[in-house]
């Protein structure tokens, strides 16, 4: 058990340290991507509106690729379980969304 | 790991309990609660057959029967029946995979004391006076301020909040410790069934619980800061709340159900001396009635309105569900097929259910087709229907899974004399109770009214189904009974007391060391245990050599964390109103109960947060002395 745990606690500070750099890169990233934005809605004077609202789509799309790979480990192998699980909760979370747009509100 | 020199403080006596982070002595707690609240909600039950037992009876007044009847629902879900399930899901799951303990001690004490409190609170209602009146649905516009003034419902939507928190924090603890905690060789292919049961009841507590949460926050707000989600004047939806409501509600019958499919599974092959038939199916079936649960909400409204291709469709996606549960009936079936059929108490129970579950099964067939539903709409009907399947489904399991695995919580055998004499007690009541109501549904009674005029046909079938209720309340008592006199005797259960145990929890003693696995064992196929034993070994491989094992600290922490979340309960519901006592008003109004419950709370996560315990070990030696298996 006590050898195990050793095993583990190692293969855990390299597995960290291997991440690191590309998850520092994806935070950067991730900023960068919150600062257009929030410059697009700054710049709504100057700048047509539609441009603006698919940009921000767009970046909102990026953030939500970033999201998943990067911080909830999408892009890592042996994640099956975990993709299943957000799969589901997807799954029931866009069956309230159904509801409530068609059901309750239109 | 360096094995620091850090000795652990032990408590004793009712501090080891408030304290425990031990899987086995939390699914104890959490079987004396949820048998506590079990038996409140059968009072409550047994008061509403009383009222019903002749027409124009005045045992209660309207109001009364209102509050017993949403009481007796509210509590029987939630602080009852579902306890006793995390009872034995956390005394058996652990065991059935081979682990120490679950993959969150410190949660799973949280997760038992958020319940507690959220049930004390919801109950502390009858001695306060204000009751919760609305059903154990809780609909709007009935359950706003305006039609329900005082603070019953608070007591509802507060209460289940900060109960359904402890469920929603099992069930993910459930999730993560079969996902990473099983034995060496348990891959989940060999899983026992009662764990897949666990695991698919837990993923769909994930999921159907959130949808709960966000309903009760929501008419909360409605009704302690003025909001105006069900509001219709100022463009709320009642019928939001519905559909919020049984989004969480259907996967909730079948977070109910499954754990009991579980039970009886492993219940049956192990009297029937045989390997479960169909294991695979059994499974795919499990799965597959999760994820159909999902999808058939609007069969609970078919009366609202929603138009005739949603009532087609949902009516299609609930007969469905017959399939895979059809499937399961036949593997059980098949499974006593040409079986070395012993009839102990828990095998009578188990055998009793799969009859009782059918016809809920049949009833529930009958629901699902809309046409049809407009005419059972809100009558004894469906109170039959949901009886046969919690009562004869999910309770019959229940005391089936109790007198199976009673000697691996506690080390005494209950009496099998008494346990048959009360199986058949307790299920001739049931059948007595319920059967008739199908019929009283059909001539047009109407629930969850407080009374009925003579001579409509209603009068012998009621005074049936009250002796029925009577029936199955003395039939409790003699569980109770039983569980007394057995805890007098001595703790001399043998590691595998039924002799033909197939799976992992029979290879330890009764009741198993606090570290459960003195080393960790070896699976070498499903029902591990039973294939040992047909190979002619006397114990498992151990998977790993005898070392030392790491345990987790005891804390109090969970326990204040949960009182906090008690008080603040009460500070928000009497946050606004007038108090003669002018200290009393200054705490409340000002939210300063509330914001102290909440200290209280995000004080003791804090502290838990900045006190890093490494937990202790228990060395080799210690191991050595105790001896015993496993």
């Amino acid at each position: 058990m006590a050898s195990q745990q050793s095993a583990s606690n190692h293969s855990n500070r390299r597995h960290k340290h291997e991440g690191r750099q590309k998850h520092i890169v994806a935070f950067i990233f991730s900023i960068v991507l919150s600062l257009i934005a929030f410059a697009a809605v700054a710049s709504v004077a100057e700048v047509n509106a539609t441009f603006i609202i698919i940009l921000l789509l767009v970046m909102a799309v990026l953030q939500v690729i970033i999201q998943m790979a990067y911080w909830m480990h999408m892009k890592d192998k042996g994640h099956l379980l975990p993709v299943v699980f957000m799969l589901g909760g997807a799954f029931v979370a866009l069956t309230c969304i159904v509801m409530a747009l068609y059901w309750v509100w239109w | 790991m360096a094995h620091t020199a850090h000795t652990v403080k032990r408590y004793t006596g009712i501090m080891d309990w408030l304290t425990t982070v031990d899987h086995k002595k939390i699914g104890i707690l959490y079987l004396l609660a949820g048998g506590l609240f079990f038996g409140i909600g059968g009072i409550e039950a047994i008061l509403i057959r009383i009222q019903l037992i002749k027409p124009l009876n005045d045992l209660v007044s309207e109001q009364s029967f209102n509050e017993l009847i949403t009481m007796h629902g509210t509590t029987m879900i939630f602080l009852g029946v579902m306890p006793i399930i995390f009872a034995l899901m956390n005394a058996i799951v652990p065991l059935q995979i081979g682990a120490r303990d679950v993959a969150f001690p410190f949660l799973n004490s949280l997760g038992f004391w958020t319940f507690l409190f959220g049930g004390l609170l919801l109950n502390l209602s009858w001695i306060v006076g204000d009751v919760p009146d609305a059903g154990w649905t809780s609909y709007v516009p009935l359950a706003n301020t305006e039609y329900s003034p005082h603070h019953g419902v608070d007591f509802y939507t507060i209460g289940l909040q900060i109960s359904g928190l402890g469920t929603l924090l099992g069930g993910i603890n459930f999730l993560v410790t079969i996902i990473n905690m099983r034995a060496p060789g348990m891959t989940y292919m060999r899983m026992p069934m009662f764990t897949w049961a666990s695991f698919i009841t837990s993923a769909l507590i994930l999921f159907a619980f959130p949808a709960i949460t966000v309903g009760l926050i929501l008419l909360m707000f409605d009704r302690l800061f003025s909001g105006n989600f069900f509001n219709v004047a100022l463009g709320g939806n009642p019928v939001l709340w519905q559909h919020i409501f049984w989004i969480f509600g259907h996967p909730e019958v079948y977070i109910l159900i499954l754990p009991a499919f579980g039970i009886i599974s492993d219940v049956l092959s192990t009297f029937a001396r045989k390997r479960l038939f169909g294991y695979s199916s059994m499974v795919f079936a499990t799965i597959l009635i999760g994820f159909l649960g999902f999808m058939v909400w609007a069969h609970h409204m078919f009366t609202v309105g929603l138009g005739p291709v949603a009532n087609a469709l949902f009516s299609i996606a609930t007969m469905l569900i017959a399939v895979p549960t059809g499937i399961k009936i036949f593997n059980w079936i098949f499974t006593l097929w040409g079986g070395s059929i012993k009839f102990t108490a828990a095998n009578l129970y188990a055998i009793g259910f799969i009859p009782t579950f059918v016809m809920g099964g049949v009833t529930g067939v009958m629901l699902a087709s809309a046409p049809a539903n407009f005419q059972f709409h809100d009558t004894y009907f469906v109170v039959a229907h949901f009886h046969y399947v919690i009562v004869g489904g999910l309770v019959l399991g229940l005391f089936s899974g109790l007198h199976f695995w009673w000697p691996k919580m506690f080390g005494r055998t209950l009496y099998e004399g008494l346990g048959k004499a009360t199986f058949w007690m307790f299920f001739i009541g049931f059948q007595l109770t319920f059967f008739v109501q199908h019929f009283l549904g059909l001539i047009g009674m109407p629930r969850r009214v407080a009374t009925y005029l003579p001579n409509q046909g209603f009068d012998t079938m009621n005074m049936i189904s009250t002796v029925g209720a009577i029936m199955m309340g003395i039939g409790t008592l003699m569980f109770l009974w039983n569980i007394f006199i057995t805890s007098r005797q001595p703790k001399n259960a043998s590691a595998d007391p039924w002799e033909d145990g197939r799976t992992l929890e029979w290879t330890i003693p009764s009741p198993p060391p606090e570290y459960n696995f003195k080393q960790t064992p070896l699976v070498r196929g499903y029902d591990a245990w039973w294939k040992e034993k047909m190979d002619g070994n006397k114990e498992m491989t151990p998977a790993e050599p005898l070392a030392s094992i790491h345990m987790p600290s005891p804390t109090i922490l969970p326990f204040f964390m949960s009182v906090g979340l008690f008080i603040a309960g009460f500070g928000f519901m009497y946050g606004r109103d007038p108090f003669d006592n002018a200290i009393l008003g200054f705490l409340f109004n000002n939210y300063i109960v509330s914001i102290i419950g909440l200290g209280i709370t995000f004080g003791c996560m804090f502290l838990r947060s900045v006190n890093d315990d490494p937990g202790y070990h228990i060395e080799v030696e210690e191991l050595e002395d105790k001896g015993g298996r496993g």
